[in-house]
């Protein structure tokens, strides 16, 4: 275990001490994480919510609604008739105070624009929600002038009737784009490239210069040497996220959703980039070649599966292609992570396929790893 | 205590049709410097190969610290390899080369820290272990090499060609450096095809051919395979087939041929008194002698007598 450590350790050295590292590891996905993700920004959350009110109520319970409505949060109008343009708004109808007061049913109507923003709109509903329960409160203490001089009085109420809203697990509060899309996507795309190039060349010029053979004078093992070689890729692809994900969470306000389901993903995504790049290092026999080889799969592989737009828009058929990729199956967990709030039942799957990818890789890795030419 | 440290018997590697080392058998006891001496594909390589591990499919045993050397992966703690390839990391320094490779072995951190700093000292690199290996001379390179070699203070140190392609100033510095480890106690095998370096520094020198065993012995002993003969080399104008007619033909007792090629012989004479009447009969035969040497006896002739061939390359 110490030597695997040891060989890995200095493995990820290697690759930090080269010049180029802060260009492939940094520099390079940024420029890609600027393009696609002011691309692919749609649908940015609104901070308020618009709503327009046309109030038809004259007496006191109307007024008392949109008093209640108009909180922090909510950017309320008032208008006279029912706007052209509109993203949403409630109607009060005619003789609401006096048909409550009478128990009369009375309905108030929300109108939203289909393309307006599904979390503003759970806001105003949630807002109005709360406004009416206010209201049915109030008639009831009536006499009392106002829940406040009401709870004022007889404090002990206070904590009988607590109010909370909150959205349901599985709401949908946002779609896949933004940074949010894009950090992980581009992370998916440089893990792959960096752990493919910089561990790929490592191992072949470990072969040529004698190094892997020299190893084995030791009393380190066939098994210890590969192992070493491993655990190295895999702290590469690590490491190569956590520099976006710091990157992303300082300068993007990246959010990773359940953080020990993504940090799940992208440790068997780098297993098997980690496997993968043993493989091609060991049949590709120059520098030149592995960073062609790696560079053109890495970005293939980005676009099939999902790093550069969100699969949840592409034609079925392109969809299907795109499981070939492992990017694919990373992708997928990350959404369903971040965007949909999936829980670990729903996402296993993918980890099921990653797994399939890392064995067949992994059975590449150790079958074609030779020690020397 | 027991002094034999490596006893090799019968080993045998073949490739296909051909066999580069055959029924090869050798021992060694601490202490001592052994240089291998051969010229090029005799199986030298080969044999440190087998030694090191990486060459399989082989017969013959290797006894090492009286076990056999591949049934106990630990015994590897006590041998160091240094390859005929730069093999280390030139993207690190000296000082961090060595504390990887030292790293494979099971040593403390500090013990490690020591012994590579001692190390950098013996070769030299003291004042450079913290630059780019990139920055390196071939000796330096070569140097590092060989510290490599004894980072875990191994008790046999095995070398391939270890001064190769450098320098002389270079190569006198490394074969002090390998006396300075044979005096130390450990016991050394180094290849080489340079007659001048086992002269130099070994205690005893082993002679191959094609992967066969031809001879072995102190310098004294093996320049007494030889005899009390001079050496003469004849240049001229000849032909390989020419000159050697001549000389069987005219029964020339007492001169051997040791080797013979168009335009260059080498020759090893009984007497010296000889020459004149061999020269006659050149003579008479047409040949035109450009150049004739007379030399001592020396481990060239020695080996020109085993193997029928110099060892310039
Ligand atoms: N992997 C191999 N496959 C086939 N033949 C080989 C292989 N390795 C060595 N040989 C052959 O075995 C013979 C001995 O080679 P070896 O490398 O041991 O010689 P050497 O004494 O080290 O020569 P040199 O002075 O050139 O280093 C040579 O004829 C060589 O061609
Ligand atoms: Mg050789």
């Amino acid at each position: 275990m110490r030597k695997i450590w040891h060989i890995g350790i200095t493995d990820l050295k290697l690759i930090v001490k080269d010049k180029m590292f802060f260009f492939w590891s940094l520099l390079f996905p940024m420029i890609f994480i600027y393009i696609f993700g002011s691309l692919f920004t749609a649908g940015r959350t609104d901070t308020k919510s618009a709503l327009m009110v046309l109030n038809k109520d004259k007496g006191q319970w109307g007024a008392y609604l949109i008093e209640k409505i108009d909180a922090p949060g909510i950017e309320l109008k008032k208008v006279d008739a029912i706007p052209k343009d509109y993203i949403r708004f409630v109607i009060i109808p005619e003789n609401f105070s006096q048909n409550i007061e009478a128990f009369k049913s009375q309905s108030i109507t929300l109108m939203q624009k289909s393309d307006s923003n599904l979390k503003a709109g759970r806001m105003a509903e949630t807002k109005i929600m709360q406004s009416i329960i206010k209201l049915i409160t109030e008639m009831i203490i009536k006499g009392e002038k106002d829940i406040k001089t009401f709870f004022d009085k007889k404090p002990e109420f206070r904590s009988m009737v607590e109010i909370k809203t909150r959205f349901p697990d599985k709401t949908i509060t946002k779609i896949p784009s933004g940074f949010d899309h894009t950090i992980p996507g581009i992370l998916v795309q440089f893990i792959m490239i960096m752990v493919l190039v910089s561990g790929g060349i490592i191992v072949m010029e470990d072969r040529k210069r004698g190094i892997l053979s020299r190893v084995l004078f030791s009393s380190a093992s066939y098994l210890e040497l590969l192992g070493g070689k491993f655990f190295g890729r895999l702290l590469m692809g690590l490491l190569q996220s956590l520099i976006l994900i710091i990157v992303g969470m300082i300068m993007f306000h990246l959010n990773l959703g359940n953080f020990l389901y993504s940090f799940l993903n992208i440790l068997i995504f780098s297993a098997c980039m980690a496997c993968l790049s043993i493989f091609i290092g060991s049949v590709l026999n120059s520098e030149e070649v592995i960073v062609g080889v790696a560079i053109l799969t890495g970005n293939i592989f980005a676009a099939l599966g999902g790093s550069w737009w969100p699969m949840e828009v592409v034609p079925d058929t392109f969809k299907i292609v795109g499981m070939i990729s492992p990017s694919y199956w990373a992708m997928k967990t990350f959404h369903q992570v971040i965007f949909f709030k999936e829980g670990f039942s729903e996402i296993l799957i993918n980890f099921v396929v990653l797994s399939v990818f890392f064995l067949v890789f992994m059975f590449l890795a150790v079958r074609y790893f030779k020690i020397r030419d | 205590m027991e002094k034999k440290i490596l006893e090799i018997k019968n080993l045998t590697k073949t490739y296909g049709e051909l066999t580069a080392l055959n029924s090869f058998s050798l021992s060694l006891e601490k202490g001592e410097i052994l240089g291998l001496l051969g010229p090029n594909g005799a199986g030298k390589t080969t044999m440190i190969s087998i030694l090191s591990g990486i060459v399989k499919d082989f017969s013959g045993t290797v006894t090492f610290k009286n076990e056999n050397l591949f049934s106990n992966r630990e015994l590897k703690n006590y041998m160091g390899i240094v390859p005929q390839d730069m093999a280390f990391y030139e993207d690190l320094n000296a000082m961090e080369n060595l504390m990887f490779w030292g790293g494979l072995y099971n040593l403390p951190n500090s013990t490690l820290k020591k012994r590579a700093a001692q190390l950098l000292e013996l070769v030299e690199l003291g004042t450079r272990a913290k630059e780019p290996i990139k920055n390196f001379s071939g000796g330096m390179k070569r140097r590092l090499n060989i510290a490599i070699g004894l980072i875990h203070n191994p008790e046999l140190l095995l070398l391939d060609e270890p001064t190769v392609g450098i320098d002389v100033q270079a190569k006198v510095n490394i074969l002090d450096i390998i006396k300075n480890v044979g005096e130390q106690g450990t016991a050394v095998i180094f290849t080489t095809h340079q007659l001048a370096e086992v002269e130099q520094i070994c205690s005893r020198i082993v002679i191959m051919d094609k992967g066969t065993l031809l001879a072995q012995g102190t310098m004294d002993e093996l320049i007494r395979i030889v005899g009390g003969k001079e050496m003469v080399d004849v240049e001229g104008e000849f032909s390989a087939n020419h000159f050697s007619e001549i000389i069987k033909n005219q029964n020339h007792q007492g001169i051997e041929i040791l080797s013979v090629s168009d335009n260059l012989a080498n020759l090893a004479f009984d007497n010296t008194d000889l020459i004149p009447s061999m020269m006659e009969q050149l003579f008479k035969n047409q040949i035109v002698v450009s150049d004739l040497k007379i030399k001592s006896p020396n481990l060239e002739a020695v080996f020109l007598k085993l193997t029928g061939r110099s060892l310039r390359d």
